[in-house]
């Protein structure tokens, strides 16, 4: 009788778990950040713990139809936050609409976009996605039935910085709606710079080579490096192309490594940098936002996006200041302005709803101030640009010593240059991120360059 | 005449009923693998011939994608660094899992089980959260790097995984960790089948403990060493969530594997299927063989 029982409950606790795992997957996917600035972004975020993703179920996330809008998006903290926030505000004149967010690591978003794509089935996808702006080139052009044009919508794609609006124009059609701005700021320790005898403006609208001589300076007078960043990841690099307007790839989408006269004199100011130990390399993510909150290093330059997480550390309020990139020297079009990183919202070709989707963005990413008013808290900044005249974004911020950080942070972003990212950015960041780690490590440049090349065009066949 | 034909009719009706009866029971699961396993190999196979970015695949030279791996710099290196983890990884951790299997096989040994159990643990954990982990170990200011710091070893911490010959280290370690469990389990469920006697006698005979080892308990395990050896091989020839997670590709792409450029090529670049199913053909074929080679060194069957 007790063996009869025993095999009973077994049977019913193998169907169980049998049925609870035909019902839904948990991924152990990691949390991303906001943006993609790193590849290693995606993998972690800055406490590096792990979040279940969504649901795999096609049921659950698929295109809703209605007045229901279904989304794919990362960080609860701030796209997950705006998006919500967006539904809230488009149901006052709308009473009976609602959004669903369905929270999905970006990397998670973009394979299950290939694989969607791919097998021509793309009823798994959900209304409105969230996609990384290095990215978009990339997956209109391989994919152009999964996305829905916008161009006609209605949206004032004026209305949104340039430079940004162009990552997600593809053969002259809009994409994407601009979403978080990722304009590049330096963020520096206010109180370490003293100590060195240095003030804020003595970094603003400087060159990379003055950059490096009072890095220097602060070096020996503090001990303390100016910058850090991820080995192995292109960020710094690409911000300083960026910076000069200039690309990886040419007019016709070829890569234009070799004889690229700003990518030469980028990855020679990177390895100066790195050989002072103005700039020091982490190994990931964590370590790299660990720098800054453990007081590591005396500031870095990132997207602005970087903001939220410098001020996880509380202690450090009112000790920091921001302000613009340095420029490169011997470069036609060196500005103080890049960017890095930020993504758009696109409708995929399964909405059920297009028109609504459509006028929803409309009326909240690409017309609400009073959205982004609401988001600011945050961290997210509009790359809207009426956004930028509101009051709420002329307030000081009391962590970066009383400045209107983000009405900066708009003006910068009005000002960067566009580049042309390419349809094969990714295959070209890796690319020049080993060239980089082998030039640091004592290879010619010219060598590492060819090589760089000649992987990519291996990669683009 | 008719008696003696009878039994031999039931003889048959009743061995073709045995036959049928295991037929009946196999063709589900058969036909189960040959739809999920099979059929998606040659679609594969299919698959590798053609080239092409994104939707437009098509057949063109049917021999292309194999010969670009070839020449391929990026994948060229995954090979070389799955090999050399195969070549080194493998033998330590197979010695090691056989050196702490016999010395578990100790009758006369306490807390057998917690032993055997800590061993295994690590292999229960998830891949992506251990090679988490073990990246933060071995940062710049991370845990192995206090430790060696403290013990005056070095001044100032050491970029483990930012050289290529440390990444690999750290690799290798990693999966040493975390296999050699597993692979323990398997060879004491095989020392349990060697009698004691043989022990004693070889004990009685004035064996050495190394004697003994090498001269006996090698021998008598070596279909589960042969297993053992397989399966590492094949997991370690596709090994991925360590160099994504552990090094991301490593230093200019010096841990990087061909399973993690075969993600690369599929999802983060421009999608390119037709060459990473060639790829992945290359590990099925690099894969057959040399089970086929340790089969034919180690299995004396026949």
């Amino acid at each position: 009788m007790k063996r009869k029982i025993l095999s009973a409950l077994l049977c019913v606790a193998m169907t169980a778990t049998m049925l609870a795992g035909c019902g839904g997957d948990s991924k152990e996917s990691t949390d991303d950040n906001k943006t993609e600035a790193t590849d290693d972004a995606a993998g972690d975020d800055a406490a590096g713990d792990d979040a279940a993703a969504g649901d795999d179920a096609a049921g659950d996330d698929a295109a809703a139809g209605g007045n229901k809008l279904t989304v794919w998006c990362w960080d609860p903290a701030f796209n997950i936050f705006s998006m919500e926030e967006a539904g809230k505000v488009y149901q006052k004149d709308h009473s009976d609409f609602n959004v669903e967010v369905v929270e999905t690591p970006w990397e998670d978003v973009q394979t299950k976009l290939t694989t969607a794509a791919t097998s021509g089935d793309l009823s798994t996808l959900p209304d409105i996605i969230l996609m990384q702006d290095n990215a978009f080139q990339k997956n209109v052009i391989s994919y152009p039935d999964a996305f829905v044009d916008l161009t006609d919508s209605g949206i004032d794609f004026k209305q949104f910085g340039e430079a940004k609006t162009a990552y997600s124009v593809v053969e002259g059609k809009n994409y994407g709606v601009p979403f978080d701005n990722g304009a590049v700021i330096a963020a520096y320790r206010t109180d370490i710079l003293e100590q060195a005898g240095m003030k804020i403006e003595d970094f603003t609208d400087i060159t990379w080579d003055e950059y490096l001589e009072k890095g220097k300076t602060v070096l020996e007078k503090t001990g303390k490096p100016l910058l850090s960043c991820q080995a192995g990841e292109s960020d710094v690099i690409m911000m300083m192309m960026q910076s000069c307007g200039a690309s990886l790839f040419d007019d016709e989408g070829k890569p234009a490594l070799v004889g690229n006269a700003a990518l030469k004199k980028v990855m020679e100011t990177y390895a100066a940098l790195k050989e002072a130990g103005v700039l020091v390399e982490v190994n990931d993510w964590d370590q790299y936002i660990s720098t800054m909150t453990t007081e590591t290093v005396a500031g870095t330059i990132n997207g602005c996006w970087i903001m939220a997480s410098i001020k996880t550390a509380e202690d450090q309020s009112g000790k920091w200041a921001i302000t613009n990139m340095p420029s490169l020297v011997g470069v036609d079009n060196a500005t103080n302005f890049s960017n890095n990183g930020g993504s758009s919202w696109a409708i995929t070709a399964n909405c059920q709803n297009v028109d609504l989707a459509k006028d929803f963005l409309k009326s909240t990413f690409a017309g609400s101030v009073e959205l982004y008013e609401n988001i600011i808290s945050c961290g997210a900044l509009a790359t809207y640009l009426p956004a930028g005249d509101s009051d709420v974004y002329a307030q000081g911020d009391d962590f970066f010593g009383g400045d209107a950080v983000s009405a900066k942070i708009v003006e910068f972003a009005g000002k960067t240059p566009s580049n042309n990212t390419g349809v094969f950015y990714y295959e070209a960041r890796d690319a020049v991120a080993t060239a980089m780690q082998n030039i640091v490590g004592g290879a010619s440049v010219d060598d590492e360059l060819q090589l760089a090349q000649e992987t990519i065009e291996s990669q683009m066949q | 005449m008719s008696q003696v034909k009878e039994p031999k009719k039931r003889k048959m009706s009743l061995e073709r009923r045995h036959n049928l009866t295991g037929w009946a029971f196999l063709t589900p699961a058969t036909l189960m693998i040959a739809v999920m396993s099979f059929w998606p190999m040659i679609q594969a196979f299919i698959l590798s011939l053609q080239t092409g970015k994104a939707n437009n695949l098509k057949f063109g030279d049917p021999l292309a994608n194999y010969v670009r791996m070839f020449r391929d710099n990026v994948f060229m290196a995954s090979l070389g660094n799955t090999f050399l983890y195969l070549i080194i990884q493998v033998p330590i951790m197979l010695i090691l899992a056989l050196i702490l299997a016999s010395m578990l096989n100790n009758k006369n040994l306490r807390c057998k089980g917690l032993f055997r159990t800590a061993i295994f643990l690590p292999c229960a954990t998830s891949l992506v959260s251990y090679a988490i982990i073990f990246r933060s170990l071995f940062g710049v200011d991370g845990f192995i790097n206090t430790v060696l710091i403290n013990l005056g070893i070095l001044n100032t911490g050491y970029n483990f995984l930012g050289h290529a010959t440390s990444a690999k280290i750290v690799i290798i370690i990693a999966l040493v960790w975390r296999w050699t469990g597993y692979n323990m389990v398997f060879y004491l469920s095989g020392l349990q089948n060697i009698e004691y006697s043989v022990y004693e006698a070889a004990k009685i005979d004035g064996a050495s403990p190394m004697q003994t080892f090498f001269k006996i308990t090698v021998p008598l395990l070596k279909p589960t060493i042969l297993l053992t050896a397989i399966m590492s091989t094949n997991g370690t020839l596709q090994l991925f969530d360590e160099s994504l997670n552990l090094t991301k590709g490593g230093p200019a792409n010096a841990t990087i594997t061909m399973s993690h450029y075969i993600y690369n090529m599929s999802f983060k670049y421009v999608p390119t299927f037709g060459y990473a199913a060639a790829m992945s053909f290359l590990i099925f074929i690099l894969v057959a063989i040399l089970a086929f080679v340790q089969m034919k060194v180690g299995d004396k069957r026949d």
